[in-house]
């Protein structure tokens, strides 16, 4: 089933490839199908996932390099699941809103279901190897997305994205290289339980540092950050929405699936730091968004502060911060998604995302306005939206973890950056949406009905997750508290 | 008799080099002689995939037949069967000599493999890289190609003397120049110098720094063709034959791992420095693999079967990709812009290319991977500090080397070419070449496990 969901997309890509070159609306046709079917698939495996359980499902295990333990291991929790679906779910609305690509879509469509199939296996994979070559398979053709098909400085966009994420996956190999040494498995799940009693404080400090410079790239935490905007500005987007929604989780899920539970002591000795630099994020990434000129590079900023809220959730160490975190991952994957596809609408029409330029959104489109600003809403942690699940407990775990010490005025700092978050959004939404319309947007059409499908879903689960906590939560909870005792904070 | 049995696959080569001198007067003229070849080589890979491992020592115990030997040998007659069915689809003019040439090169890279005994050694190195300086200056015409095969053989008969001055040390040394007896631990500083000079030799053979300053110009005066044989070939036979030659001696020697540890962290550093700016790709190939040996001696300095093997499978792993860049280059120029727009005009080439790229990189699961992963593993496992600074150093130039190769992915996806080049006529067996490279790059990382286990016989 697992090797199917990941698997799938390959054989997609394989045919989107292979599609006579007169045809060049076969591809999408062929990618849409395959991603419903994905998504289906992985619907399905929701329905049947039973929540009580906190061992990994759906578990296939065989060996792939006996000689030194390698293993083909896949499984699902509660931890991935939530993830799992916002990949297949993005992916399919990626290929949707990407359906007016004229520029060789038979090469664009393989290379987004190529990077379902690295993203999908990078959540179900548990053997570290496997892990690892899913992790780097995500880098190749997002390279080719933003670097074929991105706005004008795509070259350096892409070749900064490509090197500085590499550069951080390869001290990460070297941590699993480490790790292996010292206890000789590759098997997350076995590492989980066995390896910290192995390991002496002064290894864990060692190989937490390498382990979180492969995450920390990719969250991205402050000042680790320096791709992004870069890579979401330049890319086309459905890639900004993937990269967004999907790849920076990879990085959140990393410290959740092995930082955390694999070197309790070593995330001990780091805690600290983490949290600072986690409410770094937040505040850097609010301020800078303040200052931004272009709507996509705000949105790109606001995600480094949205993530340094899952950070700061899982700096907590406590299942409350941790269920925060998890909430903001797939929150943010919802509404930065939604804001991506909304900038891109104007993009495609108006042909700028000068905020100067743009004024009066809701006077010439009121749906696309409408839209945007709902996902603005939810995206600066509107009680009754998802946004503000993820913000609440997170910074609700960090109180618990820090509340009664002197470490308060970390989180009572990053408490403000929601205050900062509802300023540059309402501020963005005041210059873009309200107003006379401005001359660029005049005459523009609203949005379309094949747009309405692309957002619909992510409006439907922002509120339906907003306001029953437990659809989400649900299935995070009982992973969590089995990971908050690992930690044992 | 069952020795020359054993060694069937090298005189399957030597068949198809006399075939090819003598190819003027012989049926099927110049191409037929590399169709013949390209047949023969094939038929050697076979035979030497097929050769069971261990049991006897023919010719004296000069040569053995263990795992190591047998990976080796089915690399070079592969690697040999890809060179010559390319040669065969588009070989220019007279190509005759070069095949044969080429025979004598693989015939001398087997042995190369296989000896475990030092005079042995010499002739085989000899034999491997005499036609080399020849096949660099294949193309008389060149005064560059000439300058290049000039400095080849000066340089390599220069390496080759101290080497054999290093040899006459062990000998006096020891009194044997079979590897078994070759303890010189109780030499003092004599047994370091006489090691130093064997190694000397074989660092310049590889182009390890500080000994690499001739390949880039070697190369860079040559036709991507003579690179494509020249620079992978003979270092497939080069690794093993390092890592035979140091398991025999440097553990006898105190400070022998901490020599190749600093070897293979400077080579790293300038291959990858090197190769960042070059904007051809010979001389970028040649900064890069200059850094491949780096990565190589990485395994080797760890002085641990681990990192033997790791080190042959990395030699491995780097030529397979290596012969099918250079044989692109050979198709499209060897000048980096000359690949701009191959995506358009040849999209399943410069596919191929990517792979090649990405597993020369290191990005699984391809073959560069699994080696880069395993001399890691080999490295971190030897207890020193320097050898974990060591790792870290070298992944984080796989990075910078990574900056490069997307150089030439950039060139033929995204740059646009300065003049629409001629078209290539198309050609089955030069695709097929490419084809089995990348196939190879995919089928030996897939398939690392029993490809490690194939080598868990290192012969002592």
């Amino acid at each position: 089933m697992l090797t199917l969901i990941v698997f799938l997309p390959l054989v997609a890509a394989a045919v989107c490839a292979l599609l006579p070159k007169q045809q060049p609306t076969w591809p999408r046709w062929v990618a849409a199908v395959f991603a419903a079917v994905d998504l289906a698939l992985v619907g399905y495996v929701i329905a049947t996932f039973d929540r009580a359980q906190t061992a990994p499902q759906f578990v296939e295990k065989f060996a792939w390099v006996p000689m030194v333990n390698i293993n083909y291991y896949l499984g699902v929790d509660g931890i991935s699941l939530p993830i799992l679906f916002l990949s297949a779910l993005l992916t399919l609305l990626a290929v949707i809103g990407s359906w007016k690509i004229d520029k060789k879509p038979a090469f664009y469509f393989s290379m987004l279901m190529l990077l379902q199939v690295g993203m999908n296996g990078v959540f179900l994979a548990l053997d570290f190897v496997l892990f690892y070559v899913f992790w780097e398979l995500v880098l190749v053709p997002m390279y080719f997305l933003i670097a074929q098909w991105g706005g004008e400085r795509r070259e350096y966009a892409s070749i900064k994205f490509f090197l500085y994420t590499l550069l951080g996956s390869v001290f990460m190999l070297v941590g699993v290289v480490a790790l292996y040494l010292k206890t000789g498995s590759f098997d997350i799940m076995w590492l989980q339980s066995h390896a910290g009693p192995m390991l002496s404080s002064g290894v864990q400090w060692w190989l937490f540092l390498a382990f979180f410079l492969g995450f920390a790239v990719k969250v991205p935490v402050w000042p680790l950050h320096t791709w992004l905007p870069d890579a979401h500005v330049e890319a086309p987007t459905a890639a900004s929405v993937i990269l967004a929604g999907v790849l920076l989780k990879m990085g959140t899920y990393g410290f959740m699936r092995v930082s955390l539970p694999i070197l309790p002591s070593g995330f001990h000795q780091w805690q600290i730091a983490l949290a600072v630099l986690a409410m770094i994020s937040i505040v850097y990434g609010a301020a800078v968004a303040f200052a931004q000129t272009d709507l996509k590079k705000l949105v790109a900023y606001s995600s480094v502060s949205h993530m340094g809220f899952a950070m700061l959730g899982i700096a907590s160490g406590t299942a409350i911060g941790l269920n925060g975190a998890m909430a903001v991952n797939f929150s943010h994957g919802l509404t930065t998604g939604m804001l991506f596809f909304m900038v891109g609408m104007v993009y495609d029409r108006a042909h700028t995302r000068e905020i100067a330029k743009l004024s009066g959104l809701a006077g010439q489109m009121p749906v696309i306005a409408g839209l945007m600003a709902f996902a603005s809403f939810a995206s600066m942690g509107l009680p009754g939206l998802s946004g503000f699940i993820g913000e609440f407990l997170s910074l609700l775990g960090a109180w618990g973890a820090w509340g009664n010490s002197h470490m308060a005025w970390l989180v009572g700092i990053s408490a403000l950056g929601v205050l900062f978050g509802a300023c540059y959004i309402l501020w963005m939404l005041q210059r873009v949406v309200l107003g006379q319309p401005s001359y660029v947007i005049a005459d523009l059409p609203d949005i379309s009905v094949r747009e309405i499908v692309v957002a619909a879903p992510l409006v439907v689960l922002t509120v339906a997750v907003g306001l029953n906590w437990n659809l989400l939560l649900g299935y995070v909870d009982p992973a969590v508290r089995v990971l908050e005792k690992a930690v044992g904070v | 008799m069952s020795g020359y049995l054993l060694i069937l696959p090298e005189i399957l080569l030597v068949v198809g080099a006399l075939w090819a001198l003598f190819a003027e007067i012989l049926p099927g003229g110049d191409r037929g002689s590399a169709w013949l070849g390209a047949a023969l080589s094939a038929a050697a890979a076979v035979l030497s995939a097929l050769q069971g491992v261990g049991g006897t020592s023919p010719f004296g115990s000069l040569l053995v037949f263990d795992g190591s030997a047998r990976l080796a040998r089915v690399a070079i007659a592969v690697l040999t069967t890809v060179w010559l069915l390319w040669t065969a689809g588009r070989g220019k003019g007279r190509v005759r000599e070069a095949v044969s040439l080429a025979f004598f090169t693989a015939v001398g890279a087997m042995f190369m493999a296989e000896t475990r005994d030092l005079i042995t050694l010499l002739v085989a190195v000899e034999l491997s890289t005499v036609p080399g300086y020849v096949l660099i200056g294949y193309r008389r015409g060149d005064i560059r190609g000439l300058e290049g095969a000039l400095k080849y053989f000066l340089l390599s008969m220069l390496t080759s003397l101290v080497m054999l001055y290093g040899f006459s040390f062990l000998y006096g040394l020891t009194g044997t120049t079979h590897y078994d007896g070759l303890d010189v631990s109780s030499a003092g500083a004599l047994g370091v110098l006489a090691l130093l000079l064997s190694l000397v030799g074989m660092f310049a053979k590889l182009s390890a720094a500080p000994f690499h300053f001739w390949t880039p110009d070697a190369y860079a005066g040559s036709d991507p063709w003579a690179v494509a044989f020249v620079s992978t070939v003979p270092k497939v036979a080069g690794g093993v034959a390092i890592v035979r030659l140091v398991a025999a001696v440097v553990p006898s020697v105190a400070t022998g791992g901490v020599v190749l540890l600093v070897i293979a962290g400077v080579s790293v550093v300038l291959g990858n420095l090197g190769a960042r700016t070059q904007t051809d790709v010979r001389r970028l190939m040649a900064y890069s693999g200059v850094a491949h040996t780096g990565y190589l001696l990485l395994g080797v300095s760890a002085l641990s079967d681990k990192g033997f093997i790791a080190a042959i499978f990395y030699a491995v792993a780097y030529a397979a990709p290596s012969m099918g860049v250079m044989l692109v280059a050979a198709e499209e120029g060897s000048r980096l812009d000359a690949f701009n727009g191959m995506a358009q005009r040849r999209p399943a080439a410069a596919w191929g290319v990517v792979v090649l790229l990405l597993s020369l990189i290191g990005i699984p699961p391809l073959a560069g991977f699994f080696g880069k992963f395993s001399l890691f593993a080999a490295a971190l496992a030897h207890s020193g500090p320097s050898y974990s600074a060591m790792v870290v150093i070298a992944v984080a130039m796989s990075v910078v080397s990574a900056a490069y190769y997307l150089r030439i992915v950039r060139a033929m996806f995204f740059a646009e070419p300065a003049e629409e080049p001629e078209a290539l006529t198309r050609s089955v067996p030069a695709a097929a070449a490419l084809a089995i490279c990348v196939l190879a790059v995919f089928a030996v990382g897939i398939a690392a496990g029993p490809v490690f286990s194939g080598l868990a016989t290192l012969g002592r």
